[in-house]
């Protein structure tokens, strides 16, 4: 994959630069929005990663522009700490996602992927299907190798979300903000007991797993 | 907080108390300024007439040198005749002291050179007697060889004296009212403007630290002197704060860089070193805490900037509520605690920013569900009172002393023996913060055993 990274601290650049092509994705570099933006432009980019303060042409403007050219590769907008209105307004100038700096490298890369294989909106499927586990959206059931697993509504919102992005990586932050619309670090094990009751149910009693943990990324729904 | 003066009632008003001192004091004087003058009046007016009295025994003195006792006769019975309402009277005796013309007085009270007082009984007046007349002033002259007895009804003295109270009275009434009114006009500008400061000093209690007390039309009184020193200091504490809030500012703006590339390096060398390197692990797991906290820190100061009151949308409290106690209860079950929900059925409604208010809820419950052990029973309630929506967070924990409960709202404090417990201290003064984003009171209290959190909100806040 082809990904744009616009970010002016050049050790932070090199770093996530160099992490993607150890990923075995080509990165490309731009040191303020002006070069970005050209870029943007030039090159058919499978992803962009921007940074919201920039020299020349700020995160957000930069994004805008990027938009109203037609560009429609996923954007990851960089945020400040604290940042309280920079998710809101990243997603209204056109960004997909947002990360909030300083930030774990398997963070950005999951999302990255998350964003890179999205599926298109309208094929969306009311049945999901991962090995013998189904999901039937139409009659909220849900069943593993045809026996029917009773759910409670809070496990059944976190496999919906999960099926959804079944194969890829599912960090914490992407599971708070997803499932459960949390724009914040609760300091509770929320994701890890929910993960856990969610096994309970659709692993325990079976023979494989399907629901895994990634080691220091987070988790992944996938045969 | 300013606890709101309350207004135009009553003594308790600066301007009402002195306007009324005032007038006590002026009617005070004013009375005995009225006894004052009526008594010098009373006395002058007497002399008069004992002047006049002398004066008349000397123009009858004249008469009868002039024409002898028939036009001395003739004179007294003539004015007796005209005397208005008896206002005069005159009596002319012989030398015996038989009756010769004019009004029958009593002769014995009446002696030479002396004023004496008749009563109306002794005097034969007739019938155009007044009956405002009550007595005479009397006098008694020599006239040649007769006696002139002549008298001065008091009524004239009455009718002064009348005069003079009325007017007197009527300045009295007239100077007390004005004084009265012109002391409520001088009350009520004054209240409105020590209303405008209390005003001004309120919103800036609520955060508007930029309001200022808007200057007073006029001259430069006591007040605007008092204004312009509040309003300097204001201008101050808008500074200290302002340059406070941008050093946390500055300092994770600075920061942000420098524990990007640490946490970088950190998990460069994690991914570089084959197998668990625990130290490794360590650092980048104190790191993390370092940008949590940081992070805390900053949301904090934003979130007190107050600029995000822009971003406020309807919000439903109840159904946030429900997905915020959801989504915790299996957290408290693990620790073996008991979260419960008493939320109503319909929508709560309000305005406000749905992110921070969930971040509310989630702070109270996680901040139970840590000072709490296990078998503890948890409660998030919300209720529609008169003024807002309640949100209330009880637990039957091991609570919090009340010396310490207004502490708790401070950054980094930490009630003493909860230091070992996890946790950056910034949990409540965070819910603090964005209870004053949307206008919501948040108080602690016990709850006999346990602590209760309660979150009042103003109605609609901000809409």
């Amino acid at each position: 994959m082809r990904i744009l990274v616009v970010e002016d601290d050049v050790e932070t650049a090199d770093y996530i630069c160099s992490s993607l092509a150890a990923e075995g994705h080509v990165a490309l570099h731009a040191a303020d929005g002006k070069e970005g933006y050209l870029h943007a432009l030039d090159n058919d980019f499978d992803a962009m990663v921007i940074d919201r303060m920039l020299p020349k042409l700020d995160g957000l403007s930069l994004v805008k522009s990027i938009r109203i050219a037609d560009v429609r590769a996923p954007i990851i907008i960089l945020s400040a700490m604290g940042g309280l209105n920079d998710r809101v307004e990243g997603l209204e100038a056109g960004a997909d996602d947002y990360l909030v700096k300083p930030f774990a490298f398997s963070e950005l890369h999951a999302r990255l992927s998350a964003l890179m294989r999205r599926p298109p909106m309208q094929t969306e499927e009311t049945l999901m299907k991962v090995a013998d586990l189904e999901l039937d959206l139409v009659r909220h059931s849900v069943s593993r190798a045809g026996q029917q697993i009773t759910l409670q509504p809070r496990e059944y919102r976190l496999l919906v979300y999960m099926l959804r992005n079944a194969g890829k990586v599912l960090t914490r932050t992407m599971l708070l903000e997803g499932v459960w619309d949390f724009h914040f670090d609760p300091h509770t094990n929320v994701v890890e007991t929910h993960i856990s009751r969610l096994r309970n149910k659709i692993d325990k009693p079976f023979e494989t797993s399907l629901l895994h943990t990634v080691r220091g990324a987070g988790y992944s729904l996938h045969d | 907080m300013i606890r709101r003066a309350r207004p135009a009632l009553g003594l308790g008003r600066t301007s009402v108390r002195l306007s009324l001192q005032f007038a006590f004091l002026y009617a005070i004087l004013s009375a005995v300024m009225f006894f004052g003058a009526y008594w010098m009046t009373d006395r002058e007016v007497r002399d008069w007439i004992e002047d006049q009295m002398r004066s008349d025994a000397a123009a009858f003195q004249r008469v009868y040198d002039g024409g002898g006792q028939s036009a001395l006769v003739n004179r007294i019975a003539a004015l007796s005749e005209f005397s208005f309402e008896n206002e005069r009277i005159y009596q002319l005796r012989g030398q015996d002291g038989a009756h010769l013309a004019g009004t029958v007085i009593d002769a014995d009270a009446a002696r030479a050179g002396e004023h004496v007082f008749l009563p109306v009984a002794s005097v034969n007046a007739g019938s155009a007697l007044s009956s405002e007349v009550s007595g005479y002033w009397t006098r008694a002259d020599r006239i040649g060889p007769f006696w002139l007895i002549q008298g001065t009804g008091d009524h004239v003295i009455a009718e002064v004296l009348e005069a003079l109270s009325i007017a007197l009275v009527a300045g009295y009434i007239l100077v007390i009212s004005a004084g009265l009114i012109i002391g409520q006009f001088v009350g009520i500008r004054t209240e409105r403007r020590i209303g405008s400061i209390i005003k001004t000093l309120e919103e800036v209690a609520r955060g508007s630290l930029a309001r200022r007390i808007p200057a007073a039309d006029g001259d430069r009184d006591d007040l605007s002197r008092v204004s312009g020193a509040v309003n300097a200091m204001l201008g101050q504490l808008e500074t200290l704060l302002e340059s406070q809030r941008q050093i946390a500012t500055d300092i994770a703006h600075d920061l942000r860089t420098p524990l990007q590339r640490l946490r970088q390096r950190l998990e460069h060398m994690q991914r570089a070193t084959t197998g668990e390197d625990e130290d490794l692990a360590a650092a980048l797991s104190e790191t993390e805490t370092v940008i949590a906290t940081f992070h805390a820190l900053l949301r904090i100061a934003q979130i007190e900037a107050g600029t995000q009151q822009s971003h406020f949308v309807p919000v439903d409290l109840g159904r946030l509520a429900r997905d915020v106690v959801e989504i915790y209860q299996p957290v408290a079950e693990d620790e073996g605690q008991a979260l419960t929900a008493t939320i109503p059925d319909g929508a709560v409604g309000m305005h406000g920013d749905p992110a921070l208010l969930s971040q509310l809820m989630s702070n109270l419950i996680e901040n139970a569900i840590r000072h709490c052990p296990a078998g503890a029973a948890l409660e998030l309630a919300l209720e529609e009172g008169a003024k807002g929506p309640v949100l209330s967070m009880s637990d039957d924990g091991p609570g919090i002393p009340a010396d310490e409960m207004s502490k708790v709202f401070r950054r980094f404090y930490r009630v003493e023996k909860s230091r070992t417990t996890e946790g950056h201290g910034l949990g409540l003064p965070l819910v603090k913060a964005i209870c004053t984003l949307h206008d919501a009171r948040v108080s602690l209290s016990s709850n006999a055993p346990g602590l209760k959190v309660t979150v009042t909100f103003a109605k609609d806040a901000a809409a």
